[in-house]
């Protein structure tokens, strides 16, 4: 399917529910376009939740602040001031701000770097909570618990309201649906599925969690905006913590990650209660919580894909279906005029000097200086603990070490976070291979050059441009024919290609390398050996590998170091190291206190000064 | 001054026994459970079934232990053990069970609020200054449950396989406990402890359907803060339930009842791992 016509599909959907919206209040009595005009609102805040918690995975308690913000802007200007148009701008805009606002203090607190999944959720309890709290101890500013009343609002008919709300979801959904298919949207579901590679390919992931929460908060707030202005009453119940966990029990009955089984979760949900709720209304509650209970334990997709696939099995009884291909992605070699990479700085790729690493009052790293130069490519050895993948992590993540200096290309490191650091030219390869599981291979890659690439809001890339090296790693090893392949079904030799071709579609200047070769085959050893040989010589990278085998370093190293408990023993050609008798005890552990006699100097005389 | 010390005392004695049920399961199982409200709705009503039968008041709190728990080895065994691996989602069908819970209470009982007998009455005159007698003994009550949790998990063996389930579980089922077990007998416990902190406070507050949601959120930032430490626990309901007394009699009770979830978000904010030590 071409872009145009997906992109005209979803158009066309979408101008069909507007008809349906606009033949509503004709074919339905009275109460229920006055209920469903609300619920229509509720819909578009359940919306918002999917895209927070369905896609990016932040379970939220909180949307509910974001559409009373809308709609207590509306009832305290229209009560305290008087209702004009000027006034109900300045209302739309003060609740729209007051929301974004909301949402950045939230966003500061929630999704700052290292935060967790629980704490962000957390804070969204804590939010409403306080919410209420303060409209409560509003006195007759807010209307404390009975809430604003009696303001005088837009003169409209009940079905030009259901017509306003039911435009609103429509076109907040199309938009939603339109933004999680495209190129942009992916990165969502790529945060959720393994923020921390999404963060060693350069993504500022507190950033985009950021802007999707303030997005969100607007939309709600919207909605709260239009319902205070239908329902001409605001209670501190719109902002509560029951309100908020209801969105959450309606996007969570229709589907998380669906988008329109939550808008259809709130439509129905909401609907029946306003019609069962006056004849049961515990027997209601009651029904509601069972069924939420049992849709989380055994269908945590949610209802709509249970009711989609129903009739798409039956179909499939009659007629066999013809699996659609997937979009095909072209890859490209990208020109190396057009490369992005930094710049090869001043003097050496990466410097290391004196840097220290402590967990407690436990020493890994001490004194560790080296530098390494373009198209070195240096192996680090030496027994397990020995602190290689924790020198790694060092250079890859500025906040890890305890002291010390790290350069990358000329620039210190500082304490900055890895997604800057990859923006200085670092390019980080994790031990076990570190990929987005259920996003395909174009996918993978694709994701990797959007540091490079600023992807579409609203369209899929036909064609995929990659540095040399990393379309190099692809031809080698064969995983160009297999990018419509899901992650993870590739075999552990190609999940590792896979990994090393995002790195290499960073454009790194210092490549770290975590064990490349672990678990491989023999031929797929030699591959990834020549590979990198390649790389250090012809593209001019400054290759850290971390190895424990040791025929494999001497065959493709320029130079080696040796690690041996937290301190550089040894730092020298292959040759030193291949004939040094210190290595051998290392890696016989023939005794601490020989090393000690031999070489390492005492601490004092080995920190710089 | 005194009265104010042992309104600190006392509230971080009623807040450290509503917290340690929920601390323990969210210390071996790494979920939040959020059908502790819902429990202690239940343990209210177990003690308030208790008095209306003329029985001692003092025979709510296992009357409560007992509700809690049968009700929560069903919960364990039909819907958090599935959940293990998606502890969001144990979060959430937790919270569901917790409206189940409200909704057949109400059913059941009514919506209205009702009162259950204290088993203490009367004040006590305590450094010139006389208070309730009730507060007092629930200071002694939180210590015997800390005192009793802490033997249990120091002092026995099946506290020792639990330590081993908080530390490392895979390593702990690679040398044969049964963490499967485990997690079932804490989160029983748990519930039962939930019971009884709403046998506890039904004397200072009414009984109705929703009693026990206003504590869950409180309790719940309380066990993060603390981490898996029973001592951290005591610690952070001193610091943050005297800055709730000390925020609702100086400035205004509204504020006061925001003072914990406030206080924890932002220690959570600026130190991760809280008050634990690690």
């Amino acid at each position: 399917m071409t872009e145009a016509r997906r992109l005209s599909l979803i158009l066309a959907v979408s101008f069909a529910a507007l008809a349906a919206i606009f033949a509503g209040p004709y074919l339905l009595d009275t109460y229920s376009v006055n209920v469903l005009t609300r619920s229509l609102l509720y819909a578009a805040v359940a919306l918002t939740v999917d895209l927070l918690w369905g896609f990016l995975g932040i379970l939220t308690f909180g949307q509910s602040v974001f559409f009373a913000c809308g709609a207590y802007a509306a009832g305290l200007v229209f009560t305290h001031m008087d209702f004009s148009t000027s006034n109900a701008f300045l209302a739309l805009g003060l609740g729209v701000g007051g929301a974004l606002l909301v949402a950045a203090i939230v966003g500061w607190l929630a999704f700052w770097h290292g935060a967790s999944a629980l704490y962000a959720s957390v804070i969204t309890l804590v939010l409403p909570i306080v919410a209420t709290q303060l409209l409560y101890s509003g006195g007759t500013f807010t209307g404390s618990s009975s809430g604003l009343s009696g303001f005088m609002s837009f003169d409209l008919s009940m079905e030009a309201w259901f017509w306003l709300s039911g435009s609103f979801l429509v076109g907040v959904t199309t938009l939603a649906y339109i933004f999680v298919k495209s190129d942009a949207g992916r990165l969502l579901v790529a945060v959720r599925e393994n923020e921390q590679r999404c963060k060693y390919l350069g993504l500022d992931t507190s950033r985009l969690k950021i802007l999707v929460y303030l997005a969100c908060a607007a939309i709600a707030a919207i909605a709260g905006y239009i319902y205070a202005g239908y329902a001409m009453v605001v209670a501190p119940e719109l902002a509560g913590f029951v309100f908020g966990t209801e969105l959450v029990i309606w996007t969570a009955l229709g589907g998380r990650g669906t988008l329109l089984g939550p808008v259809f979760g709130a439509l129905i949900v909401d609907y029946e209660s306003a019609q069962l709720a006056g004849d049961y209304p515990f027997v209601w509650q009651l029904i509601i919580g069972t069924l939420f209970v049992l849709v989380i334990v055994a269908f945590p997709r949610g209802l709509l894909p249970v009711v989609f696939d129903l009739p798409r099995k039956l179909l499939g009884l009659f007629r066999p279906r013809v699996p659609t291909p997937a979009a095909s992605v072209t890859l490209s070699t990208l020109d190396p005029a057009d490369t992005q990479g930094v710049e090869p700085g001043e003097g050496p790729a990466l410097t290391v000097a004196g840097v220290v690493k402590r967990f407690g009052s436990l020493t890994v790293l001490e004194g560790i200086d080296f530098e390494a130069r373009a198209g070195e490519l240096v192996s680090l050895v030496g027994p397990n603990g020995a602190g290689k993948t924790t020198l790694m992590r060092c250079i890859a993540d500025g906040a890890e070490r305890t002291a010390g200096r790290i350069a990358v290309n000329g620039y210190d490191i500082g304490r900055k976070p890895p997604e800057a650091c990859v923006a200085l030219g670092v390019g980080r390869k994790f031990q076990m291979a570190n990929v987005f599981e259920t996003l395909t291979v174009a996918q993978c890659l694709q994701i990797a050059r959007v540091r490079h690439a600023r992807p579409s809001l609203w369209r899929r890339a036909q064609d995929l441009p990659l540095p040399e090296a990393a379309m190099h790693v692809l031809a080698t090893t064969g995983l160009d024919k297999q990018l419509s392949t899901p992650a993870h079904l590739l075999s552990h030799g190609m999940k590792q290609a896979l990994e090393l071709s995002m790195v290499l579609a960073l454009e790194p200047r210092v490549l770290l390398l975590d064990e490349p070769t672990a678990g491989l085959t023999k031929t797929e050893r030699m591959q990834i050996g020549a590979i990198l040989i390649d790389l250090a010589k012809k593209q001019g990278l400054c290759v850290l590998l971390v190895e424990h085998d040791l025929d494999f370093v001497r065959e493709i190293s320029s130079r080696v170091i040796v690690l041996h408990q937290g301190r550089i023993v040894l730092d020298g050609s292959v040759e030193e190291v291949v004939a040094s008798e210190l290595v051998k005890q290392v890696y016989a552990g023939s005794g601490h206190a020989g090393i000690d006699h031999e070489t390492a100097p005492s601490p004092h005389t080995e920190l710089p000064a | 001054m005194i009265g104010q010390t042992l309104d600190i005392v006392t509230t971080a004695a009623i807040l450290y026994a509503v917290a340690t049920g929920l601390l323990l399961v969210f210390g071996v199982m790494k979920i939040i459970n959020f059908a502790h409200g819902g429990l202690m709705t239940l343990g209210g009503y177990a003690a308030l079934l208790t008095t209306q039968a003329g029985l001692n008041p003092w025979l709510a709190i296992p009357a409560a232990a007992l509700f809690g728990g049968v009700v929560g080895m069903a919960i364990e065994r039909f819907v958090v053990r599935p959940l293990y691996n998606r502890p969001l989602d144990a979060i959430l069908a937790t919270w569901g069970l917790s409206i189940i819970i409200g909704q057949l209470i109400t059913i059941a009982f009514g919506r209205g609020v009702q009162f259950a007998e204290s088993p203490l009455n009367g004040t006590l005159d305590l450094w010139g200054e006389s208070y309730s007698a009730y507060r007092l003994a629930l200071v002694g009550i939180a210590a015997v449950l800390g005192i009793g949790l802490t033997a249990l998990l120091q002092g026995t063996r099946l506290g020792l396989e639990t330590r081993a389930v908080i530390m490392n579980e895979d390593l702990a089922r690679g040398l044969g406990i049964n963490s499967g077990l485990v997690r079932f007998l804490t989160f029983t416990l748990g519930s039962a402890l939930a019971g009884v902190a709403g046998a506890l406070i039904t004397p200072l507050s009414s009984v109705d359907p929703s009693m026990g949601v206003p504590w869950l959120v409180n309790a719940f930032m309380l066990v993060l803060v603390s981490g898996a430490s029973l001592v951290s626990l005591l610690f952070a309901c001193l610091v943050l339930g005297g800055a709730q007394v000390l925020v609702a009699t100086h400035f205004s009770p509204v504020l006061g009842g925001l003072t914990i979830a406030v206080l924890a978000a932002i220690i959570l904010r600026i130190r991760p791992q809280g008050f634990a030590r690690d």
